[in-house]
């Protein structure tokens, strides 16, 4: 029996609406413009496991992570932590124990550290935020212990931002973000704007934090090797639905949904073996006006009136979560 | 031996600052053969794009190459006029950058762009030019381009777009092509096709390339060779199997080990300590000895050159040292 | 356990190296190296530090009549006064008083408004466009087109229109008392605009930065994030607006005073001077109006060149 999930996502659904200013609008005559970034999308994670979500541009993966840190509002569906879910009264009581819990790593370390503050001040903003501590002395010593936590010296807390290589500027925005002993950390693309020597590290401290500190991740990337690397269960996405849910290991050997075994057969292969893959084909379609029935079918080898017809949504296929009707025809 | 179609040979660039000259590439010397394609490697601030820019005659003020010399077919472009360096530019060597709108004027149609180009630099009636176009666009794998040769670069996605600057490069039949980040932009999946197409169409056309990249797997599926940089100048040059299968310069080495790859199940990546120095803080000796586990103490004092055949080189203390001894049949314990 | 932790550096070695910084920074190397910028902000220092101190610096307190002898007027520049011997550098007004003095004390009054003023549609502008750029949607359309409309208009006209509204509120009685603090208002309220259009866009662009969201994962309020996050980073353009409203707003003040409707003629500004000069140019008493003037030209450029220096400096592409 498996315990009760720390993360629960229920049929998140968001749409934004990307309509000029009315004015233009009407004189324009143009209709209001919907897109829909994120559709039905349900998943869960455990406790110290480490969920990834990988997807191409478009695919909804960044809008997730801002609804689950409470940056956006969900249109419809709900994400319940602990049980509690967010938008009931219960969470408003709480709130600020909920986000406490629930911190956020940024994708790039030269937007998520204000440049005007010191390093120890920007460390120390979640304790006061929170009011966990409000003696200076207190404060002083738990961001000298952060910085030794993520491999930075205790003096460094008196500098600048703009003195530090990115590498270190991430590792300062890990520092903040596990400043209020959070048990939940979204990572929206944590290295991506980092070059791969310093990325490693990054991936690396990451983990070590996870093992030390009980930690449960979700993890955002497009990097589908940086993913297979960090992941315990990864969530494909594709124009903002999940079209396969799978444990890491067994998503990389054996893909099912045809997206994902196209987006494998995309990666480069640095150790040239020489793997026989199939050509890519097409480009996303515009989200704005995704295709009817399936998205994916316009790029799909293996498409047929149904899919054009039907949107196929996530389900149990012989073990495996996967939202394709022909897996589901037995056709893949 | 056949002439390389690009030669550069001991260059050196500095940036003026008002406190002093920072160097920015320090001795770089490498040719890129006919048809071939030669990756240039390296994090950011390695020196790979000034590199691009330098070949190019690209490079900003307060930049200015210090020395050494740069050889299309032979001929000496470095020292060139302006307006000589135009024509090369526009003709002789094509440039793709990472963002395909830095090449596309928005407010042209893609055609008129591609045609422009053509009947400038080529003798070619407008009609013959046009009939080109769209071959050329075709070539590079835009559908239907006898309408989209009149789409605006906006109309486009940004795969299409980088897809259109191809064409606009290949127009003229270059003998060199530089491509600066040419996918880095792009998404895994589209990404794939445009290295694909890069392969083909330098083939096809019998085209060198240049292409500079920070990722290595680009790399893997692209280059013929590879030159691996480290603040400003080359470690590691080889046969791009030779290269990531058996790196011998210890940054290369892990560099290759930090990559999180979709076979290798390591716990942990490897890790290179610490980050590149900045242009204003490199070290004496050799730049990599403050991350590098092996370094000795020739490598605090000496920079390394760069030695070794006409197929690989490496310019590191210990792998001489290894060497040296094979040489000399000694046997290392 | 003890940690060994220890604080590097003492309040005062750290103030000694934020100094070191500073003398060190780019901005700072730029104006060693501009003798313009240099000169401009020697002689705006000089102006501040003369009116400042004019009261023991001036040889007459130019506001207090009974200091003022008729019997010296219309003396030239270089003159002597016939009872105390006193030597009018400047020469005098009709009235007996010295130019000079006068110059002294004006500059005062200029600088005064100029400087209130400054801060007050500073204040203003940046409160507002911090606002707008913050909230947007109708709370921003409504500020920006309530700008639009103040920028359609030229500033004079905006601040007579205050003024006059403001001296039909205040019960002639206290018009003497309240006519500094009306002509600062009035002249703040006409440059808000441009400071809340630069602080609304530079403030559009921190808000989708990270570190903002960061703050809001935090649970920060909006009021925090705007004063702690956002405002420190969108003051430096401010500053260079500031400073180059400072010389339109001593020339503003003076066209003002100059046409009669801003400082009581009893506490005359350097507007007030030329008003009261230019009356006798053509009578021969030419000193009257020149140095007045002059005073004026030289502390507007000096304060315009230091601001276009700085705009630069902070700037280097719009070089």
């Amino acid at each position: 029996m498996s315990p009760a999930p720390l993360v629960e996502v229920d049929r998140l659904w968001r749409v934004f609406d990307v309509s000029g200013p009315w004015l233009n609008r009407v004189l324009e005559r143009r209709p209001r413009l919907f897109l829909t970034a994120v559709a039905d999308v349900s998943f869960a994670i455990g406790r110290r496991e480490t969920f990834a979500l990988v997807g191409e541009s478009g695919s909804g993966k960044s809008t997730i992570a801002k609804i689950i840190v409470g940056l956006l509002p969900p249109s419809e569906g709900d994400v319940r932590i602990d049980g509690i879910s967010m938008s009931s009264p219960e969470a408003r009581k709480k709130r600020a124990d909920l986000r406490r819990r629930i911190q956020m790593i940024f994708q790039d370390p030269y937007a998520s550290l204000n440049p005007r503050w010191r390093v120890d001040r920007i460390i120390a903003e979640p304790l006061r935020a929170f009011g966990l501590m409000r003696d200076r002395k207190d404060i002083e010593g738990r961001v000298a212990e952060l910085l030794e936590l993520v491999g930075l010296d205790p003096s460094d807390g008196h500098k600048y931002p703009h003195e530090f290589s990115g590498g270190q500027r991430q590792r300062i925005a890990i520092a903040r973000a596990l400043a209020a002993n959070p048990e939940f950390i979204v990572c929206d693309e944590p290295t991506s704007a980092l070059d791969v020597s310093v990325q490693a590290q990054i991936l690396n401290l990451m983990r070590d934090l996870q093992d030390q500190l009980g930690l449960t991740y979700l993890f955002i990337s497009h990097n589908l090797a940086v993913v297979r690397h960090m992941a315990t269960r990864i969530g494909v996405l594709y124009l903002g639905r999940l079209v396969e849910v799978a444990p890491s290991r067994e998503l990389f050997s054996n893909p099912r949904h045809p997206y994902t075994r196209m987006l494998l057969d995309a990666v480069p292969d640095l150790e040239m073996t020489g793997r026989v893959r199939r050509p890519v084909e097409g480009e996303i379609p515009n989200p704005i006006n995704p295709p009817k029935g399936c998205g994916f079918h316009p790029r799909c080898p293996y498409q047929n009136e149904r899919c054009r017809r039907e949107t196929p949504i996530l389900s149990d296929e012989n073990g495996r979560l996967v939202a394709c009707h022909g897996v589901a025809e037995a056709r893949i | 031996m056949r002439i390389p179609v690009l030669s550069v040979r001991n260059l050196y660039v500095a940036f003026a600052t008002r406190r002093a000259d920072l160097v920015a590439l320090e001795d770089v010397s490498f040719d890129i053969a006919e048809g071939e394609i030669l990756g240039v490697v390296g994090e950011s601030g390695a020196g790979k794009s000034v590199t691009g820019a330098a070949v190019i005659g690209l490079i900003e003020p307060p930049g200015r190459i210090t020395g050494g010399e740069i050889r299309l077919k032979g001929e000496r472009i470095d020292n060139l006029p302006l307006s000589a360096m135009r024509k090369i530019r526009g003709k002789r060597i094509g440039m793709v950058f990472q963002d395909p709108l830095t090449s596309l004027n928005p407010l042209f149609r893609i055609g008129d762009q591609i045609v422009e180009t053509m009947m400038v630099h080529l003798d070619l009636s407008a009609a013959e030019a046009r009939r080109r176009a769209i071959e050329l666009l075709g070539e590079v794998g835009i559908p239907a381009p006898e309408q989209r040769i009149d789409a605006f670069p906006h109309e486009l996605s940004g795969g299409m777009r980088q897809r259109v600057v191809l064409a606009m490069v290949l127009c003229t039949n270059p003998e060199l092509i530089i491509a600066d980040e040419p996918t880095t932009a792009l998404d895994v999946s589209v990404q794939a096709q445009i290295i694909a197409l890069l392969k083909r169409l330098a083939k096809s056309h019998g085209t060198s390339v240049m292409l500079i990249t920070h990722d290595m797997g680009v790399i893997a599926e692209t280059a013929d060779r590879v030159a691996v940089m480290y603040a400003g100048r080359i470690v590691e040059i080889g046969p791009v199997r030779e290269v990531l299968k058996n790196p011998r310069h210890p940054y290369t080495q892990g560099l290759m080990g930090s990559i999180p790859t979709l076979t290798s199940d390591a716990e942990r990546l490897v890790q290179i300590p610490g980050s590149m120095p900045r242009l204003n803080a490199r070290p004496p000796g050799c730049a990599f000895n403050p991350r590098c586990a092996l370094a000795i103490d020739r490598c605090l004092c000496e920079r390394p050159p760069l030695v070794g055949d006409d197929r690989a080189k490496v310019a590191c203390w210990l792998v001489e040292a290894e060497e040296g001894a094979e040489q000399r049949g000694e046997v290392l314990s | 356990m003890q940690k060994t932790y220890s604080q590097p550096t003492s309040r005062r070695e750290a103030l000694g190296s934020t100094l070191r910084r500073a003398w060190d920074s780019d901005l700072a190397w730029s104006f060693r190296h501009s003798p313009m910028a240099i000169l401009a902000s020697f002689t705006t220092l000089v102006f501040f530090l003369l009116a400042l101190f004019a009261p023991w610096i001036a040889p007459q307190n130019a506001f207090d009549p009974g200091a003022i002898r008729l019997e010296d007027g219309f003396l030239e520049p270089m003159e002597r006064s016939s009872s105390t011997g006193m030597l009018y550098v400047l020469g005098t007004d009709s009235q007996g008083r010295d130019i000079l003095s006068a110059i002294l004390y004006g500059s005062r009054i200029s600088l005064l408004v100029g400087f209130a003023s400054v801060g007050f549609s500073m204040v203003l502008g940046v409160t507002l466009g911090l606002i707008a750029g913050f909230v947007g949607g109708r709370t921003d359309a409504l500020i920006m087109r309530i700008a639009d409309i103040q920028l359609s208009f030229p500033a004079i006209l905006i601040a007579l229109l205050v003024f006059g509204i403001g001296r039909g509120l205040i019960p002639p009685s206290q018009h003497e008392q309240m006519a500094i603090i009306v002509l600062i208002i009035a002249i703040g309220l006409s440059h808000w605009a441009q400071y809340a259009r630069t602080v609304r866009g530079s403030t559009m662009v921190e808000k989708g930065k990270e570190y903002v969201q960061a703050a809001r994962v935090m649970g920060r309020s909006s009021l925090a994030i705007m004063r702690e996050h956002v405002l420190p980073n969108v003051i430096g353009p401010v500053l260079v607006i500031a400073t180059i409203n400072l010389a339109l707003a001593i020339i503003e003040e003076a066209t003002l005073s100059f046409l009669g409707v801003g400082v009581p003629p009893t506490q005359p500004s350097l507007g007030t001077l030329i008003r009261v000069g230019q009356q006798f140019l053509f009578s021969g008493e030419w000193w009257i109006l020149l140095f007045p003037s002059l005073a004026l030209i030289i502390l507007a450029l000096a304060v315009n060149l230091f601001g276009d220096w700085l705009r630069d400096a902070l700037n280097p592409r719009l070089k």
